[in-house]
């Protein structure tokens, strides 16, 4: 699963170099401010063809807890 | 505004609006103000700027839709067919998607000249 986030990610920022971890965390990354994150959640919507609640999002303190949110559904 | 919404507007590309946008950008290539030149590469007449229709679209989201507060995320458009002075345009958008975590729309859209398209594209925005 960490793969197609990655993949989200790539297309999103338009950076292939980008390595995630499930403690990769928004300050970790340079571009990932509330816009981009914005464009993150459609892109991982979309990927995985599911919806989060604006709740669910504000949780999210890492790509791990946003990989648990993804399992969820 | 719903997912399957459908918007429709037209649009003149004025002379006001021609001359406007060369005064405001001053692209004044010689394909968008030399006649003779635009025809001898194939053109029918000078041809309009296609960011002009960048402009259309954003009245659409400025100022057409239900909802005033809105921001553009992203916009993309493709040409399809050079468009001229003073042709009227239909154009013509949907609600592709929305993504209610994020307030965030998604639209797809088309410009046609007399039925045939002339320019098509997307644009996300988010709900401020």
């Amino acid at each position: 699963m960490l793969d197609r986030i990655t993949k989200v990610f790539i297309d999103v920022l338009d950076e292939e170099e980008i390595i995630l971890t499930e403690e990769t965390c928004a300050d970790d990354v340079e571009e990932w401010d509330s816009l981009t994150h914005i464009q993150l959640v459609v892109g991982v919507e979309k990927e995985f063809k599911i919806r989060f609640t604006s709740s669910e999002i504000q949780q999210w303190k890492n790509v791990g807890e946003m990989i648990d949110c993804i399992k969820g559904k | 505004m719903v997912v399957g919404s459908i918007y429709q507007l037209i649009f003149n590309l004025q002379e006001n609006i021609y001359e406007g946008f060369i005064d405001l950008f001053h692209d004044d290539n010689p394909l968008h103000v030399d006649s003779n030149f635009a025809k001898s590469k194939g053109f029918d007449d000078k041809v309009m700027h296609g960011n002009i229709l960048n402009g259309f679209v954003s009245y659409f989201i400025g100022k057409s839709l239900p909802i005033k507060n809105v921001v553009i995320h992203s916009q993309e458009i493709k040409f399809k067919m050079p468009v001229y002075l003073n042709q009227v345009l239909d154009f013509e958008a949907e609600i592709s998607d929305y993504f209610e975590s994020v307030k965030t729309y998604q639209f797809k859209f088309k410009f046609l000249h007399e039925g045939k398209i002339v320019a098509k594209g997307k644009i996300q925005i988010g709900v401020i």
